[in-house]
């Protein structure tokens, strides 16, 4: 799969097939707000080049270069010529990490945290507490103002699909999780919530460039969900990455297991007409503004699906003026670089003000939380439509 | 012509350089300058493969204070400067030689001010060329000027190269459309060009900056002309059997009269690589496609893209009018992202730009595959027919021996040939370093010394972008010295 | 090693030999804009630039022109081929002339009676001009204006279709001009797009015979509109005008009635009239001498100090009866700049001494 391997350890041809055009510059946040080459896909593709070849050692500079980056995605996107640029900056990630392990200790723990599912409810229902009683300062934590103290349960109906449940989305967004089980049962489907067999997806640990962490996970989502019903997955993030299995593991049985994940909207689109539409003032009010998360727009290619699926829910569906721009949510990112993350918030947050907007709409836990920091009514689609589907 | 992927010497950085970074520090604050390995490396090297110097401190300022800021402390250390857009420029305009103190305008980058009822609007360097239209579509306004690039590029570069566009057939290159200037010379003194009436007196130094490649200061602030939207638009779609067939079609449609917004051209291999990239329905067996804009009113552009469709017709061409607006943007999505999805083809082009008479396509083109056959290398051809701008972009791996020299062998080749047929040797991407030695092809040693006085009269000290466009018997002595005392490289 | 290309035109190279390397001398085109930016020194010489078309490329729309040619000549020849350029050349003006009314000029030496004119041959006496017809409008012989192309371009000053036609300074592609150490010198190329090099064209035009002495040009030539005509409007405010007639090439305005020229395909401009209110075929007004330069929003503050005015809407000029009393400053910076040029390109000042390009 890899020819010619570098001193960066990355595939040579992946490295090789960017010209340099600049096409990706404008569709990156972090070049957007800072203007600099190092935060931008062409600069940083350069810097691995020469991490590569050995023309200069992984600088604090370098580093920080790589890590300014929120995976979104966008430059795929925009790019003429496919760079598979996640790839290179995952696999240059995981490099620095096993070189100079530079992911912060806290980091590492709350990564660990999430493929331990009673810990992180546990955990996160105390924080709820502690929020309740005014002890924690949850904005400069970057979690959500107010955590569920207590979940609904979230029971199976049968094994038509597996509802992907993740971590943090289970833990804090259990909500979002009944609306999708609603909608989806409203098609006529029964529905196996994946629950603590399959902790995490591995993302954010990929993001980190905690490769070997992400493998183990990944073969662990994978041996728990056997059998071929479809996987539908709710969360963005969650979707792209086990999508990604295939080649992350690069295994048969990884490439099977990514061919039956969803994201849960796609799966929608296809069965829409299986749902008894609402009439017209059953509709979601007000001014509906889609925030497409980079990993459903720009990794997984779904965001057309959200907007079929979504329609005929809501009363009126508006799109922002920024084509799909990152709100700067990155999963951790917004933890790990917090003023860039902000600063590529603030783009999105005008974007959301210009459009004028009653509620957002946003696919991925991450970016609702973000931007639910920033003062925004954040829901998911999902949530909408059962919503919708209730006044019925 | 050289080139090469970049630069990669190592070497240790002077004293001199510390101080002048202090310096530079000192007058824009620490968060504007950097000065690390990284960031210079990057700011090394612009769109193209010409890249021969090393970046030295790389600054970002915000105001106009901050450039002339730079400037003085550029004198103070007999530094050059060199100014930086988005770094999408194809003639290594951006690229440095020797180790300049480079301006990155890309935080400049606020439209400051649109005043629709005269249709003018002031905009800082660093607002990108389809931000700049996409603030102003609800107004009904665009700026014209449409670089293949202009997704990325700034309107500071579009000034520095007088850059083109497709639609600059019909509306003309940016100098038509820039009123005034607020330039920072090298004397660090912010002077306005031109002006926003009519005739401002004095000579027209707005329209001799534009074009100059970064070499007689750095503009900050600039007032756009903007041009209000057509009421109708229609892109024709014509496939070709032969190239032939298609160029003697952009001839019959200018010779009867009618100014098209846009008359592009695409190759077969062309064709196939942008197809795989935006699936608009380029046909992939023709030899040759023409994208066809016209626009104006509602009944005149019916009666054009008719006489449009027949005359394509006419020449054995397959006509296809795009249905609606989406299909039009995709039809253009891919035209301007072609240079990019040629990394379909090879990883590394090399993109040229000339200019022949329009009734000299056919047999320019023949030439150019001649050429190209004959260096064993591959040739796409993406051009704007209708001003007769010729892009061939020749597509290799760098790493096969002798490949570089082969590229630099073919595309002398192919100027000699629009040279002789009564060409130019660039169109819109400019000299920069890329053509500075072959501009004694086009000019006699009296033109060229008519250049430099006019240089001088900007930047008496040859401080802005030294080395570049004019070969260096005709600039400034110290340029001599550029290649000849490389600098130390980045990573010191 | 390819080398550029030879001037071998005859007529260019006796114009550039009777320049030669020094002593004081100043072209002298059709006279008609003699006065701009002061009457040069009496005692200079005078010379004046050969004429005739080069060579005009139809197909290309691009002429050569020697800079001598008169603009009517020029556009007679390429009418015949349904083009023209954005020079003056006074057709689309009431009289044809492309003179305001002959009266009133500043200086009136010599003006435009023709008397102060040398005899110079191929000056326009009458004789031999085109009769105009295959001019746009048909209004009158083109032919009584003298103006000529290189006077044309180093005044630098648009018809009033700029409008919708463009700048002049924007047709021009190529300039061939005498520098002041008496070298022929190229400045920009042939081809309708080019970025070779810096613009030199740009600092030549408008130069008042300051920089270079221009022997000759090529020019981008326009196709000339299916339909063409001046509709006169009353009681409407001139920005509707701008803002609603698309196909409008110039919108005039005295103060009360305002002029458009519709220029474009016979339908579209139909489309146009049907929009306006009662819209009659009028040729525009006479246009007074002076120039005063604005941005085109302060056309609608003029006050009295114009005395009669036809202002261009949506360009900024305005013909008035006097003198601008209170033209745009220059800053200093700019005049340095202007004064730098003029040093290098002229050390000696032997180009058109006593004139400057800032006092229009």
């Amino acid at each position: 799969m890899t020819d010619s391997l570098g001193l960066l350890g990355v595939d040579q041809a992946e490295l090789d097939s960017c010209v340099a055009c600049g096409l990706c510059l404008p569709h990156c946040p972090t070049y957007r707000v800072t203007g600099a080459d190092t935060h931008s896909p062409r600069g940083r593709i350069a810097l691995m080049r020469v991490v590569d070849e050995g023309i200069a050692p992984l600088s604090d500079e370098i580093v920080e270069s790589f890590d300014s980056c929120i995976q979104c995605r966008a430059c795929e996107t925009a790019c003429p010529g496919d760079v598979p640029f996640g790839h290179l900056l995952e696999a240059t990630k995981e490099f620095v990490e096993t070189t100079q392990r530079r992911a912060p200790w806290w980091l590492k723990l709350g990564l660990r945290g999430l493929t331990r599912p009673r810990l992180l409810r546990f955990v996160s229902s105390s924080l709820a507490v502690a929020q309740r009683l005014r002890l924690v300062p949850s904005r400069r934590m970057g979690i959500p103002e107010r955590l569920p103290v207590r979940r609904r349960a979230l029971r199976p109906t049968g094994d038509d699909v597996w509802l992907f449940t993740g971590c943090v989305m289970d833990a804090w967004q259990r909500d979002v999780h009944l609306a999708t089980k609603e909608v989806v049962e409203a098609t006529g489907t029964t529905v196996r919530p994946t629950g603590d067999a399959a902790p995490c997806c591995g993302a954010l640990h990929t993001h980190a460039g905690l490769g070997d962490d992400a493998r183990k996970l990944a073969a662990r989502v994978i041996s728990a969900l056997d059998g071929d019903n479809a996987i539908l997955v709710n969360s963005a993030g969650c979707g792209a990455a086990l999508k990604d299995y295939g080649r992350l593991l690069d295994s048969d049985e990884a490439r099977a297991f990514s061919e039956r994940v969803l994201d849960v909207h796609e799966w929608l689109a296809d069965r829409i007409d299986q749902i008894e539409m609402p009439d017209a003032q059953a509709r979601t009010g007000g001014r509906v503004a889609i925030q497409d998360p980079c990993h459903v727009r720009h990794v997984q290619g779904t965001h057309m699906a959200v907007r079929r699926v979504l329609e005929p829910f809501v009363s009126e569906l508006v799109e922002l003026d920024d084509e799909g721009m990152c709100c700067g949510a990155g999963g951790a990112f917004s933890l790990v670089q917090r003023q860039l993350a902000l600063d590529v918030r603030d783009r999105k947050t005008a974007a959301i003000d210009r459009a004028e907007a009653d509620v957002v709409v946003s696919a991925n836990p991450g970016c609702s939380m973000h931007l639910a920091a920033a003062g925004h009514a954040v829901r998911h689609p999902v949530e909408l439509i059962a919503e919708a589907l209730r006044s019925r | 012509m050289r080139l090469g992927r970049r630069n990669r010497q190592g070497g240790a950085r002077h004293d001199r350089t510390d101080r002048c970074v202090a310096d530079l520090v000192g007058a824009l604050g620490p968060e504007r300058v950097r000065a690390d390995g990284a960031a210079r490396h990057l700011a090394s090297a612009d769109a193209s493969m010409f890249s021969d110097g090393t970046a030295g401190p790389v600054c970002f300022p915000d105001s106009t204070e901050h450039v002339q800021a730079v400037m003085r402390v550029a004198a103070s250390h007999d530094r050059a400067v060199l100014p930086r857009g988005a770094g999408s420029g194809l003639s290594g305009g951006a690229a440095p030689l020797g180790d300049p103190i480079v301006v990155s305008t890309t935080r400049m980058n606020r439209v400051l001010e649109v005043d629709a009822e005269d249709r003018v609007a002031w905009v800082q360097p660093g607002v990108v060329n389809l931000d700049l239209s996409r603030q102003v579509a609800p107004l009904g306004l665009h700026f014209a000027p449409d670089p293949s690039s202009q997704q990325v590029c700034t309107i500071g570069g579009n000034v520095a190269n007088n850059s083109g566009g497709p639609h600059c057939l019909a509306y003309g290159v940016t100098s038509a459309h820039v009123l005034a200037v607020e330039v920072v010379l090298s004397s660090g003194e912010a002077v306005v060009l031109g002006g926003l009436d009519a005739e401002p007196s004095g000579y027209d130094l707005r329209g001799a900056f534009v074009g100059s490649e970064g070499m007689f200061g750095i503009a900050t602030k600039i007032a756009v002309r903007l041009t209000p939207d057509p009421e109708s638009i229609k892109t024709l779609l014509l496939s070709f059997d032969s190239v032939a067939d298609a160029a003697a079609t952009v001839g019959a449609v200018i010779a009867s009269g009618l100014v098209p917004a846009a008359v592009e051209m695409m190759d077969q291999r062309c064709v196939a690589a942008v197809e795989d990239f935006v699936q608009a329905g380029y046909p992939r067996e023709a030899a040759a496609v023409l994208l066809i804009e016209v626009d104006g009113l509602s009944r005149g552009v019916e009666a054009d893209t008719r006489k449009v469709a027949e005359i394509g017709r006419a020449h054995g061409g397959n006509v296809r009018v795009a249905a609606d607006e989406e299909e039009r943007a995709l039809l253009w999505k891919g035209r301007k992202s072609a240079f990019g999805a040629i990394a379909r083809v090879a990883p590394d082009y090399y993109l040229h730009d000339t200019v022949v008479p329009r009734s000299k396509l056919v047999e320019v083109l023949k030439a150019v595959y001649e050429i190209v056959d004959r260096h064993d290398l591959v040739a796409v051809n993406v051009f704007h027919a209708g001003d007769g701008n010729l892009h061939p972009l020749l597509a290799y791996d760098s790493r096969q021996p002798g490949a570089n020299e082969r590229v630099a062998a073919a595309g002398q080749e192919i100027l000699e040939v629009s040279l002789a047929v009564g060409g130019v040797l660039s169109g819109e991407h400019g000299i920069g370093v890329e053509k500075r030695d072959f501009m004694e092809f086009q000019f006699t040693a009296a033109d060229l010394e008519q250049q430099a006085l006019l240089r001088r009269s900007f930047d008496p000290h040859c401080r802005l972008n030294p080395g570049k466009v004019l070969p260096s018997a005709h600039s400034c002595a110290d340029v001599a010295s550029l290649s000849a005392s490389r600098p130390d490289g980045v990573w010191g | 090693m390819i080398t550029p290309p030879v001037i071998d035109d005859e007529a260019l190279l006796a114009f550039a030999a009777e320049i030669g390397p020094r002593d004081p001398v100043v072209v002298r085109g059709g006279g008609t804009q003699w006065d701009v930016g002061g009457a040069p020194n009496g005692d200079v010489r005078e010379v004046r630039a050969p004429s005739g078309i080069v060579e005009y490329r139809p197909d290309e729309m691009t002429v050569c022109v020697r800079a001598g040619t008169t603009v009517a000549e020029l556009h007679a020849a390429l009418a015949e081929n349904g083009q023209r350029t954005a020079l003056p050349d006074g057709s689309g003006l009431p009289d044809g002339s492309g003179l305001p009314d002959g009266s009133g000029w500043p200086d009136g030496s010599g003006w435009p009676d023709g008397s102060g004119l040398p005899d110079g041959s191929g000056l326009p006496d009458g004789s031999g001009r085109p009769d105009g017809s295959g001019l746009p409008d048909g209004s009158g012989p083109c032919g009584s204006s003298p103006s000529t192309v290189g006077g044309a371009i180093a005044v630098g000053r648009s018809p009033v279709t700029r409008l919708g036609d463009g700048h002049l300074r924007d047709a021009v592609l190529q300039l061939h001009y005498v520098a002041a150490d008496g070298r022929l010198v190229t400045a920009g190329g042939p081809t309708v797009k080019n970025v070779s090099g810096f613009d030199m064209c740009r600092i030549l035009v408008g130069s008042l015979g300051t920089l270079g002495c221009i022997g000759d040009v090529i020019l981008r030539t326009r196709p000339i509109p299916e339909h063409e005509q001046w509709a006169k409007l009353d009681d409407i405010e001139p920005q509707i005008v701008l803002n609603t007639v698309k196909t409008a090439t110039a919108v005039l305005w005295d103060g009360s009635a305002v002029w458009a020229r519709l220029a474009g395909h016979q339908v579209d401009v139909e489309d146009d009239l049907a929009r306006l209110p009662d819209a009659p075929e009028t040729p525009p007004p006479e246009l007074p001498p002076f120039r005063w330069s604005r941005r085109p929003k302060d056309l609608y503050r003029l006050g009295e100090e114009t005395g009669r005015f036809v202002a261009e809407i949506g360009v900024g000029v305005v013909h008035c009866e006097r003198p601008d009393p209170d033209p745009p400053p220059i800053p200093a910076g700019v005049a340095a700049l202007n004064r730098r040029v003029r040093d290098l390109f002229d050390p000696d000042r032997r180009f058109n001494p006593g004139r400057s390009v800032e006092r229009t």
